[in-house]
């Protein structure tokens, strides 16, 4: 970044002694544009000498994926992004048969159970059941008075969302693959932490009469960010980094100027 | 193999996979496992139409009365219930077992509605309130082959509809709803009498109760009518009272009548064709689009554009229907479903599916029954979930809240919501369980 070519110096107008026209006498004094030595490099120093990093939505150490930072003047947005409150996508994967400690597949094995017994209709109801009970959760941390005609329009458009603290809810869930033991889970949701969602594989495995453990925590999506615009480890470089915020500029925007207002 | 005088130290990961691999399986469910049915009440529950009796009177020290349960609460039961019925203030259970038998009744018993249940105390006088599912007792020709296939309750009178033996008829009959000739100064408190109807031009299929009048639907897809009339909701052309169940015409002549339906003084009935016709009262604009009379007492057609009718329901001053594609149709005056501006329409509105849960992540979601209660709806979507909306009269809706619902809101019950029967102030649900 200090090897770019930085600012131009600021140019002044001086008057500086010039040799007179005709040799001799007096020095006349000429108008002349010279750079100010304040911002002459070897004076200045390098341009960044640390960068302020701020990080989005927390991701654990066992779970992988999209993960949001913002560079310099870009923390602001970060707190402008955190308030909209924009559902985050998971991918997670879950294996039945199993029951540990931390709900996921490194921890101190608890139970094992038979699971023989599971099927993927048993599994798409448990989820029906887990969607109807979010939905209701979503209406009523959203803080909006249920007697309005504005809440019943709201309603009816899906737009209704809690707009400040609210226990983590899961706005769409669906089975991706179920493949026994191993079955894959698409999750939208707020306010949540990934434990939670390990939590929540555990409790589907209780549901089903068996257990079940979490293999597998991927976000794919945090708002406006998809896999798409992520950056791999490959590519931590300046000019991808630059590339990306260009990119992202103008859907950051947008959302925030819906959202916001 | 570690040696005597050397310490365990944490297992290394051989050592836990060999844990893992010798640890005991556990079985929950066998290969017997089927999905369990239950009944889930809720509202009110000082009359003992909820069928808790700790709930009226408490049966330990720390228990203290409950008059309202606001969410479902699971009524253990010792049959497979079918088929159930809310009045006014009762509630009736029925279950198509050969035993003898099957019913039960619960709640208020003033007019014998649930019929004759002797009391413990005095053997010659009857239970005025009935707090636990009691057995009705039928005067059944052959108790251990008759099958109950349906039960209805209206205000005072209950009507139960068996495969062989015609309907049974209890409870008040003072306008003639129970069939039988109005006998003047009758009391109806600890009556044994329990009227049987079989004269109809073929088998009866479905008995609905109104307030004070009682609806017959039959194989061939007649509909006989009885009881009071004043607001026409007898159908038979005139507003006086019927105490035989007679025939009813104008515009369901000749029609084939696939379902009929009343809770309150109006009633609708759905054709084959997917028609929907309606008499009774119209006070409040729910026959409006035909007619401007309050009353109408013969069967009218309703010219709605809005397709083909599966199954409709009435309330009190309410009505809504259920469309072939799913979509839910209400009318009538009282909170109807679309926000607290939409007080009153004669032209059906459909409520959006976005309500019921239909989203571009399950667009497969269709309503697939509707019922009503007096001033309350009802909906069942096909993945078994229920909605309701209406005037929360005393914590009947179910939600947990005692304020009225605008729109259509989600009750949590856990399992899959097979059928409801809404009342005044009470429901119950028939759930299978999930697994």
């Amino acid at each position: 970044l200090n090897a770019a070519p930085g600012r131009a110096p600021r140019q002044r107008v001086r008057f500086l002694p010039a040799p007179a026209p005709g040799g001799g006498g007096a020095a006349e004094l000429v108008a002349a544009k010279v750079p100010v030595l304040a911002d002459h490099p070897l004076v200045r120093g390098p341009r960044f000498r640390k960068l302020k990093i701020g990080a989005g939505h927390r991701l654990d150490v066992k779970a992988s994926g999209v993960f949001v930072l913002g560079i310099g003047h870009g923390n602001k947005l970060l707190t402008d992004l955190y308030n909209c409150h924009l559902t985050k996508v998971y991918t997670v994967g879950g294996l039945f048969g199993k029951a540990t400690d931390d709900f996921s597949d490194t921890g101190n094995l608890v139970e094992k159970t038979t699971f023989h017994h599971i099927t993927r209709e048993k599994l798409e109801r448990i989820l029906a059941v887990i969607r109807g009970t979010n939905q209701k959760a979503l209406l009523m941390y959203s803080n909006i008075d249920m007697k309005t005609q504005e809440a019943y329009e709201l309603a009816v458009k899906g737009l209704i969302r809690p707009m400040g603290k609210s226990p983590p809810i899961i706005t769409a869930v669906r089975c991706l693959q179920f493949a026994l033991p191993e079955f894959q889970l698409e999750i939208h949701c707020l306010h949540e932490t990934q434990q939670y969602l390990r939590k929540m594989v555990h409790e589907i495995g209780l549901e089903l009469k068996s257990s079940a453990v979490c293999t597998q925590v991927r976000r794919t999506c945090d708002g406006v960010f998809t896999v798409d615009d992520a950056l791999p480890r490959t590519q931590w470089n300046l000019q991808s980094i630059q590339e990306a915020i260009r990119n992202c500029q103008l859907k950051v925007e947008t959302e925030l100027e819906k959202t916001l207002g | 193999r570690r040696g005597l005088g050397v310490a365990a130290g944490p297992p290394n990961t051989r050592q836990l996979l060999e844990a893992e691999e010798a640890a005991p399986v556990f079985q929950y469910a066998g290969k017997a496992a089927r999905r369990k049915d239950r009944v889930f009440v809720w509202g009110f529950s000082y009359s003992g139409a909820l069928g808790v009796p700790s709930f009226v009177r408490p049966d330990a020290g720390w228990k203290k009365p409950r008059r309202i349960q606001p969410t479902p609460y699971r009524l253990e039961t010792e049959e497979k219930i079918s088929s159930a019925a809310c009045g006014y203030g009762f509630t009736l259970l029925a279950s198509n077992t050969r035993d003898i038998t099957k019913v039960w009744g619960m709640g208020l018993n003033k007019d014998s509605q649930l019929g004759f249940q002797r009391s413990r105390g005095d053997r010659t006088k009857g239970y005025e309130y009935v707090l636990e599912p009691s057995p009705v007792p039928l005067p059944l020709e052959k108790p251990q082959q008759t099958r109950v296939l349906q039960v209805s309750c209206g205000r005072a009178h209950s009507l139960v509809l068996t495969d062989s033996e015609g309907v049974f008829t209890m409870g008040n009959n003072s306008y003639g709803q129970c069939g039988r000739k109005v006998v003047e100064d009758e009391i109806y408190s600890g009556s044994h009498l329990i009227h049987q109807l079989k004269e109809f031009d073929s088998r009866v299929v479905q008995v609905v109760c109104g307030q004070d009048h009682s609806l017959f639907r039959t194989k061939k897809g007649t509909v006989y009518a009885c009881g009071w009339g004043a607001d026409g909701q007898t159908g038979l052309g005139h507003y006086n009272i019927s105490s035989v169940p007679t025939k009813l015409h104008g515009d369901i002549a000749g029609v084939n009548i696939v379902q009929v339906t009343s809770y309150g003084d109006c009633c609708l009935a759905v054709s084959d064709e997917g028609d929907v016709f309606g008499w009774g009262n119209s006070e409040y604009l729910q026959l409006a689009s035909v007619t401007e009379t309050t009353q109408v007492n013969v069967p009218r057609h309703l010219p709605f554009k809005i397709g083909k009718i599966k199954e409709a329901a009435c309330g009190g001053t309410g009505n809504a229907v259920l469309t072939e594609e799913g979509n839910v149709f209400v009318w009538g005056y009282g909170i109807l479903g679309k926000g607290p501006n939409l007080i009153e329409t004669a032209v059906p509105e459909m409520i959006p599916p976005s309500l019921f849960g239909w989203s571009e992540f399950s667009p497969d979601i269709r309503v697939a029954h509707v019922r009503c209660g007096l001033s309350q709806f009802a909906a069942l979507t096909n993945r078994g979930e229920l909605f309701v909306w209406g005037k929360n009269l005393r914590g009947c809706l179910g939600t947990g809240r005692m304020e009225d619902q605008y729109f259509p809101w989600r009750v949590t019950v856990p399992g899959e919501v097979v059928d409801v029967a809404c009342g005044v102030d009470h429901m119950v649900s028939m759930v299978r369980s999930f697994t």
